[in-house]
């Protein structure tokens, strides 16, 4: 039996003195929006997403403790997403990978260019002037340099890529154990290398600067795929981009940004982005700088001949000079440069084959 | 195999921080090594809701990700764990780390921060179940004693609920049926990849990489 | 399945990119790899080998004590002792792990009804008891400004020997013992009976400042002063007010059965000066101005009134005088006087009314926002009035909620030391000390004799008072001497107000004793230096420390009035003696140990004998008929702590269930045999799980209010109306309470035993040793022992019959002083002069120089004066710095910014012109109106700015320290009462710009 719905069940229209509730609108506070449309908390997560810019509170003190989810960023190479997955996908989709094969790659460069070419240069006889081309001071600043820069690149490379290299080979404790003591020596190493590296910065800049004599240099090759090298003064103008494009831009950057990651620069508040940041930033930056000094490195030793004795010794014999510097070599010849500019032990210059071996 | 997650319900947290007690006095977490904590957002005014956040053990989890030492490992029920013998303390999981979950004991100067403690879970860490040794480093394991959580057996009004994402999600559910609103669950799609639409939990958790 | 161990299987990590994948596949292709636990193992480097081992642990472990030292190496003892947290009236139960002695773990008791495992932060915390780093280890004393050790011989000799000093000199008024809510029943009771036994009424507790006002008024209204349904009885409300009640933060886990009744519609309404984290949970929040309660309750009243949405029936049946009320509500308090004195506008008084009105039954719950007034009494009625107007009094749902303080503030409310009762709400008539002396089995002369002439029958002095018990000038006060010596028996210096008089007071004291497991606030206080004008040169201070309530059994009466019994957990830490092991031997050196103790066992505690806990709670059980604490043998409340799984949560009551132990039926009993319990323990009378309510038989909890005010009143019969009665009753009128006269006149007497007719003989339900008198009453006859009345909505003998708004002293509006004036000076009220218009009147204009309305209350990790849980560092931990909510309009009119420290002034200080204020740091935010503040008063340790870490005993300073808002609080109490003013007093801040 059909039944006509009850009255009661008639919609009435609301009682009297009813106000509707406003309308919901997109910039509610959510105390608003609970009364536009209980129930509907979008105010609410809105500013959950949000805690990273406009953190909540908390009672624990210190910072970001209000930060529910880190803030939304892009990184160069990641989605728009929060800060923390975006910078791993900036590590480990961009540096890791590509900044590694750089690194191998520049390797295998090297290895190849040795191959094909061996060294450059000639050896040559102590014979004729021996010129003291680095002195103490800057060989100590340099060798300074040097150790504190390789021990920061090995212990830099394992903590970045150790884990697919060393740790299926060695195992996670003894990877751990070994991780742990060169990431402490990188942290402690790291201020070394910022000081060390001040002062090699001062003492070569001078020798860098370019001059015309660059260009024509550089116009050549420098005489790299030739026979013969192209006359140049103190440092070549391949040295001289090394020194300013592969040591002091990155290294300025390499350090700065180092010293935020070792906390050690007063007045921040560390917080997890400047980290990310200051990752991002030393990582491409000590990157670059280890292809660059990759180059240098193998310049400096297996890459030509003699190269290493000079700043071993500090000595170089007339001979390499030619070879390598010979614009440098007329300058000392015409005494625009002492042969001697430091003060030697004992006040004597070692000459000839008194010199010491590499 | 049951995968384990975190629900807070912010309609019912009411920021008594009893999580967070718990879980130092379970775990004896030092000062300064906040396990969990709870936010407070929009405090005093109308509109204020209260979550507390602890690790959330991602499906895909960052942290574990980026750590060198790799020393992060999940176990077969979704558990995002890690061994203290082999972190060297650099900090990359809490850059890393969506929540802020990971602690340090030290401020991090010159990079010494100590190693990294977070949320086990209550479940431990590497070192045999119930060992000495596992828990001066990680705390209680009562995941093996077949206890839930501490932070969640102890939440004054069971905001807080940690288990099986499928029984955690039945359960929170259930409570948004009969209430009507308030279904969204926080971090869930940060977490486990989920969008943040609701409380539909996935029947098939999202396969870990394992 | 939801739980397994730990697989052996590990994972890799999860390669994020195409790349990265392929070279870690390459490399592991290249390299045969293993899984990482046979890394771990292979690699044979051992645990964080060559790694600072302090890096890598994380475990401060519990140190055993000596006891327990000594089973170091002997095979591990578990035992897991079940205990209540000691934080609140909630009642959480804990699971405390013991090994070997120490209390290594806790773990949550999902059994327990009341808190199915929850707990709030302090619960949560509850194990920090069995470390006790920060308590005081041992005896001490101040000599010379200084605290030294000494033994617990030479403590008690002296303390004893300057008690009988004094006595002789000043007679034994001159001693003020402030007990403690924290005591359990046993403690609390014993205490009463101690200082009973010294020859004084001058001893108080924590009520007093608490819920005082609660007691007296609610008690006056219908009968019984206590919170009237429970907790878990909150999730069948329909609605539920709270006005004056933070409870998210002070009764945590009571917002448990809140929030499920929320989620199944409960209406949520908040009416707080606060938006507080309650409020956050509310459907609906009121702002109100501090102290304005009456007017608010009586503009929705006004409501309810004018539409007719009272219950009638209800009203008729089982109230008396209404009328009037209805008559002060429609004509008083209409909308637009309701906006003035609440600031409350009309539509939101109807919204409040109507939602109160469609959603029965609804349950009120109110606090210290009611209580801690002036006028305390009348705003506790008003509440009461509102629930009697609804009809929601005596009905599951509804009730007055009443959350009370300490864990056993109600329990020592009951049967511990009040100054103007015996145990059990007997008072000091004659005829109360008969009563008691026969159950103490002391001749009642012999007690008569310790007395002062005359003392022995009037109410002592307050623990709000004591200040001026020692301060006042001797002619003013109503008693021979002043206080000359006072123990802090397990009670906080910084949580009563007027600290800056305090100190001088403190000063003054001949002799300060106290006992406690955290002395170090009043220890602190003491030895500070204060001015030499001030200082008694003969002032001796000591030091005794007590266990906690972990390191004794006993029990204790969550606010619900549910028993529960904690068992020991620990050994007695350091040199801590139990409070009644120190009871004891002090009542040795005393002289009346013999007749303290008479009843009891004793048994061996460490550090001496001491009486044993459940033969005091039998003892109890003997004698506090009146509020039924009688069935709650200890053995009935064993039962129910070891099979907490048979109660329903949702109405306390056990499903069947035999305790296994004892082969006890625990089948129809409630939880914790919730007071009033009647008769003796075998009438087996179930507890009462909410009060006067008719719907039930008497022997299942049921009742109907309280025949205590006489039969008759302007010649209306006070009696409830025929037809109203519990369910079953065989009267079915109202009756008046039992006695011998009664039950012969009803010719019930030949239902006594002859045995029982005996001891009933002269006698009535309250003083009948037997019991038999209520078996017969409720057992044969279904009728209630007290009566059957109506409830009184105008209590004739209060100062204001019907709730009248007063303004407090100190108030910021000249207006509505002048239209609510306060109540005239009393002469000798608790044994003191009492001032109220003369202190308005002085302060009329203090809003001037004082804007600011200054209120404080609680936060969630702190308790009380807050000495114990800031000796927690899990607690400590999470509130650092003591703090002033302001509001942004406010702080900004003062160059005030988040964070800044501010100065808090108030008139006090004007006294003390070297004391700069109260230092503390400004929270800025809306919480707060622009005309209100708010400070958490749970801090102490520094004074007008100075840190007052030097005046500690060495090693028991707690971990975080601050000012202590009631350095600056103002003069001002409850005309019934004496509760302080805390809640709303004035005060102005500056921005500290040092
Ligand atoms: N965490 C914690 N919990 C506790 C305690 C503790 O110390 N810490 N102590 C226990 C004790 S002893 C007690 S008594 C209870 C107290 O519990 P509550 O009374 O709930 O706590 P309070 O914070 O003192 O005050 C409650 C509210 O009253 C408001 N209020 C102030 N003045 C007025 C007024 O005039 N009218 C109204 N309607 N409201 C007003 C305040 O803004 C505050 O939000 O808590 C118990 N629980
Ligand atoms: N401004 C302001 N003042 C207030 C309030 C307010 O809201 N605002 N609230 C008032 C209220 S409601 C209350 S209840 C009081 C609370 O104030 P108090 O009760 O004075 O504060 P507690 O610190 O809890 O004090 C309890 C003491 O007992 C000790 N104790 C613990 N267990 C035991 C034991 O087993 N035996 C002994 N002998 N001692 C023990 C503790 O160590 C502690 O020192 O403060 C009141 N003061
Ligand atoms: C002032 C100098 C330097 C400082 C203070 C410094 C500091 C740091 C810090 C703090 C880290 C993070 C890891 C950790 O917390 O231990 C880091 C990572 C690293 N550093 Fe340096 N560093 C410095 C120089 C260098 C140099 C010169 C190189 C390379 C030639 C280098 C290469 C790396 C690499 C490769 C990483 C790892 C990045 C990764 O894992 O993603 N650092 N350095
Ligand atoms: C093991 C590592 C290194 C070796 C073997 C090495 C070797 C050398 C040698 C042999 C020279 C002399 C070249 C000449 O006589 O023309 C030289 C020059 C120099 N090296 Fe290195 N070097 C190393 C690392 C570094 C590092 C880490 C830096 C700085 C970051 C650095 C900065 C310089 C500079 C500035 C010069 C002077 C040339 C110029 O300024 O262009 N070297 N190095
Ligand atoms: S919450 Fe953070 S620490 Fe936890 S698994 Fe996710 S990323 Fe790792
Ligand atoms: S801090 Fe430890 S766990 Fe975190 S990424 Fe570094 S090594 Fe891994
Ligand atoms: S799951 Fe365990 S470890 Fe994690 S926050 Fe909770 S209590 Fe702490
Ligand atoms: S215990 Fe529960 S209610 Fe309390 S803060 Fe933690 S999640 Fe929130
Ligand atoms: S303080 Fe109160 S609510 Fe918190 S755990 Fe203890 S008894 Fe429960
Ligand atoms: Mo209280």
């Amino acid at each position: 039996q059909a039944t006509a719905a009850p009255a009661d069940a008639v919609p009435k229209g609301p009682p009297a003195g009813f106000v509707a509730p406003a309308d919901p609108k997109p910039g509610e506070s959510n105390a608003e929006r609970m009364r536009s449309q209980p129930g509907n908390n979008a105010p609410m997560w809105r500013a959950v997403r949000d805690s990273g810019v406009q953190p909540g509170t908390s009672n624990l003190p210190g910072a970001e403790q209000g930060v529910l989810i880190q803030p939304f960023v892009q990184y160069p190479g990641a989605r728009f997403t929060n800060a923390g997955e975006a910078w791993r996908q900036v590590r480990n989709q961009w540096l890791l990978p590509y900044g590694g094969s750089l690194l191998l790659i520049v390797v295998v460069a090297l290895g190849l260019f040795y191959w094909r070419r061996g060294p450059l240069g000639h050896d040559h006889a102590d014979a004729g002037l021996v010129i003291e081309r680095f002195t103490p001071l800057e060989r100590a600043a340099h060798w300074t340099n040097a150790i504190a820069f390789v021990t920061l690149a090995i212990s830099g490379i394992v903590m970045a890529f150790g884990k697919f290299f060393l740790l299926p080979v060695i195992g996670s404790s003894l990877f751990g154990w070994l991780t742990y003591a060169l990431k402490t020596a990188h942290n402690f190493v790291g201020p070394l290398f910022a000081v060390s590296l001040v002062i090699v910065l001062v003492t070569f800049v001078k020798d860098n600067i370019a001059t015309v004599w660059d260009f024509k240099w550089l116009v050549r090759g420098g005489g790299l795929f030739g026979k013969e090298e192209i006359p140049s003064h103190r440092f070549n103008p391949a040295e001289k981009g090394m020194f300013w494009w592969g040591i002091c831009v990155p290294g300025i950057f390499v350090v700065g940004s180092g010293l935020v990651l070792d906390k050690l620069l007063p007045g921040l508040d560390y917080l997890r982005g400047d980290m990310q940041v200051a990752h991002m930033i030393h990582a491409v930056a000590s990157i670059l700088m280890m292809t660059f000094l990759l180059g240098h490195i193998y310049m400096g030793t297996i890459g030509t001949r003699g190269a290493y004795k000079a700043m071993r010794t500090g000595y170089v014999n007339e001979g390499w000079a030619r070879e390598h510097h010979a614009l440098w070599l007329d300058d000392v010849k015409a005494g625009k440069i002492p042969v001697q500019r430091s003060t030697p032990p004992g006040g004597s210059r070692p000459v000839g084959d008194a010199a010491p071996q590499a | 195999m049951a995968r384990m997650k975190f629900i807070c319900d912010s309609e019912r947290c009411i920021e008594c921080n009893g999580c967070v007690t718990a879980c130092k006095a379970e775990h004896e977490v030092p000062w300064g090594v906040n396990r969990r904590r709870v936010v407070t957002l929009n405090d005093g005014v109308p509109g204020e809701k209260s979550i507390s956040v602890a690790c959330m053990h991602c499906s895909d989890a960052p942290c574990m990700s980026v750590c060198p030492v790799d020393c992060f490992y999940r176990t077969d029920e979704g558990v995002v764990l890690h061994d203290k013998d082999v972190c060297i303390g650099c900090g990359y999981c809490s850059y890393a780390c969506p929540f802020g979950a990971p602690q340090f004991p030290t401020n991090g100067t010159f990079g010494l921060r100590g190693k990294m403690d977070k949320c086990t879970f209550c479940a431990g860490g590497p070192e045999a179940n119930g060992s000495e040794a596992e828990y001066e480093k990680y705390g209680r394991n009562r995941l093996a004693e077949g206890k839930l959580p501490a932070c969640a057996e102890m939440c004054s009004t069971k905001a807080l609920i940690g288990g099986d994402g499928d029984v955690v999600a039945d359960i929170f559910r259930t409570r948004v049926l009969t209430r009507g609103k308030g279904s969204e669950v926080w971090g869930w799609g940060t977490a486990y990849g989920k969008p943040v639409a609701g409380a539909a939990a996935p029947a098939q958790p999202k396969a870990t990489k394992s | 399945m939801l739980l397994t161990r730990k697989p052996g299987a590990p994972s890799a990590g999860a390669p994020s990119s195409g790349l990265v994948a392929s070279l870690a596949r390459g490399v592991s292709r290249a390299i045969p790899t293993m899984d990482r636990r046979a890394f771990l193992r292979r690699s044979g480097l051992g645990v964080g080998a060559g790694i600072a081992a302090s890096q890598l642990v994380l475990v401060k472990k519990a140190e055993a004590t000596d006891a327990a030292k000594a089973a170091d190496g002997v095979a591990k003892k578990v035992e897991v002792r079940r205990t209540v947290c000691g934080h609140c009236s909630v009642g959480c139960a804990v699971d405390a792990v013991v090994e070997n002695g120490v209390w290594v773990r806790q773990e949550p008791v999902f059994d327990s009804p009341i808190n199915l495992g929850a707990h709030c932060a302090k619960g949560a915390a509850l194990r920090e008891h069995g470390h006790g780093e920060y308590r005081l280890k041992y005896p001490m004393k101040l000599v010379g400004g200084k605290y030294q050790r000494i033994s617990w011989d030479q403590a008690l000799n002296e303390i004893s020997a300057r008690m009988l000093d004094l006595r002789k000199q000043s007679g034994p008024d001159s001693i003020f013992v402030v007990g403690s809510s924290k005591h359990n029943n046993e403690q609390a009771y014993l205490l009463r009976k101690w200082i009973s036994f010294w020859g004084s009424n001058n001893t108080d507790h924590q009520a007093r400042i608490c819920h005082s006002t609660t007691v007296a008024g609610v008690a006056n209204t219908w009968g019984y002063g206590a919170m009237t349904n429970s907790y878990n009885d909150m999730q069948n409300a329909k609605a539920a007010i709270y006005i004056g009640s933070n409870a998210a933060e002070a009764h945590p886990v009571s917002m448990l059965h809140m929030l499920h009744a929320k989620e199944n519609g409960c209406k949520v309404i908040v009416v707080d000066p606060r938006f507080t984290r309650t409020a956050a949970k509310a459907d609906e929040y009121v702002r109100i101005r501090s102290g304005s309660d009456i007017p608010f309750l009586f503009g929705v009243m006004h409501h309810i009134f004018k539409n007719g949405w009272e219950d009638k029936q209800y009203i008729a049946d089982r109230v008396w005088g209404m009328d009037k009320v209805r008559e002060e509500c429609l004509s008083k308090w209409t909308p637009d006087k309701v906006f003035e004195a609440c600031g409350v506008d009309e539509a939101t008084t109807l919204k409040v009314a109507t939602i109160l009105n469609e959603n029965r039954p609804g349950t009120i719950v109110w606090c210290m926002g009611q209580t801690q007034h002036t006028i305390g009494n009348a705003i506790v009625r008003a509440s009461c009035l509102l629930q009697l107007a609804l009809g929601n009094v005596g009905k599951s749902g509804g009730g007055t909620n009443i959350f009370r303080g300490h864990d056993n503030v109600q329990g020592a409310t009951d049967v511990g030391p009040n100054p103007d009762s015996l145990p059990g709400y007997y008072g000091l008539a004659d005829g109360a000390w008969k009563h008691f002396a026969k159950v103490w089995d002391v001749d009642f002369e012999w007690i008569k004799k310790q007395y002062a002439p005359g003392m022995m029958t009037k109410p002592g002095m307050t623990v709000s008072r004591w200040v001026d018990g020692v301060l006042e000038k001797n002619e003013l006060i109503d008693q021979e001497s002043n206080l000359r010596g006072l123990f802090f028996w397990g009670h906080a210096p910084n949580s009563q107000t007027r600290g800056l008089e305090m100190k001088k007071a403190m000063d003054k004291l001949d002799l300060l004793v106290v006992v406690d497991p955290f002395p170090s606030a009043t220890a602190a206080m003491a030895a500070m230096p204060g001015k030499p004008e001030d200082q008694n040169p003969n002032r001796a201070v000591y030091l005794l420390p007590t266990t906690t309530q972990f390191e004794t059994s006993g029990s204790c009466t969550a606010s619900n009035r549910s028993i529960q019994w904690r068992e020991k957990v620990i050994e007695p830490l350091w040199e801590s003696r139990t409070d009644h092991m120190i009871m004891f031997q002090l009542a040795e050196k005393l002289g009346f140990a013999k007749e303290l103790v008479k009843n009891y066992k004793m048994v061996q505690g460490k550090g001496g004998i001491e009486p044993e806990t459940e033969s005091i709670l039998r003892e109890i059980n003997k004698s506090v008929w009146t509020i039924g604490y009688t069935g709650q043998s200890p053995e009935r409340l064993k039962a129910h702590m070891r099979n907490m799984n048979v109660f329903d949560v949702k109405t306390l009551r056990a499903k069947g269930g035999i305790d296994k132990e004892t082969g006890y039926k625990l089948d129809g009993d409630y939880f914790g045999l919730p007071w009033p319990c009647y008769g003796t323990p075998a009438l087996k009378h179930p507890g009462s799980p909410n009060l006067y309510d008719t719907s039930r038989h008497v022997m299942d909890g049921g009742g109907n209010f309280r025949a205590n005010f006489g039969v008759e009143r302007d010649g209306q019969s006070l009696l409830a109306g025929d037809g109203s009665h519990s369910l079953g009753a065989d009267l079915t009128t109202g009756y008046p309470e039992f006695d011998h006269l009664l039950l012969k006149k009803l010719g019930w007497w030949a239902d006594l035993t002859e045995a029982e007719q005996k001891a009933a003989e002269g006698k009535n339900w309250k003083t009948d040793p037997s019991g038999g008198i209520i078996r017969v009453a409720m057992q044969v006859h279904g009728c209630h022992p007290f009566g059957n009345a109506k409830a009184r909505a105008v209590v004739w003998n209060f100062p204001d019959p019907v709730p009248q708004h007063r303004e407090p002293l100190y108030s910021t509006r000249p207006d509505l002083v002048a239209k609510y004036p306060t109540h005239d000076d009393r002469k000798a009220f608790w044994r003191l002069p009492t001032l109220f218009k003369t202190v308005q009147e002085q302060n009329k204009d203090v809003g001037k120089t004082f804007p600011l309305i200054m209120s404080s209350g609680r936060l969630v990790e702190y308790e009380g004066g807050g000495e114990e849980t800031r000796s927690n560092p899990w607690l400590a931990e999470l509130q650092q710095e003591m703090f002033v909510e302001i509001n942004p309009k406010a702080a900004n009119d003062r160059g005030i910014r988040h964070g800044d420290w501010v100065w808090v002034k108030t008139p006090p200080m004007a006294a003390v012109p070297d004391f700069k204020g109260l230092r503390l740091k400004a929270l800025v935010t809306e919480r707060v109106d622009a005309e209100t503040v708010w400070m958490p008063f749970h801090f102490s340790g520094r004074w007008g700015g100075v840190d007052m870490s030097p005046y500690y005993p060495d090693g028991a300073m707690p971990v975080i320290r601050g000012e202590s808002i009631n350095t600056a609080t103002t003069y001002g109490y409850d005309s019934v009462t004496m509760m302080q003013e805390t809640k709303t007093t004035v005060c102005q801040i500056e921005k500290a710009t040092a």
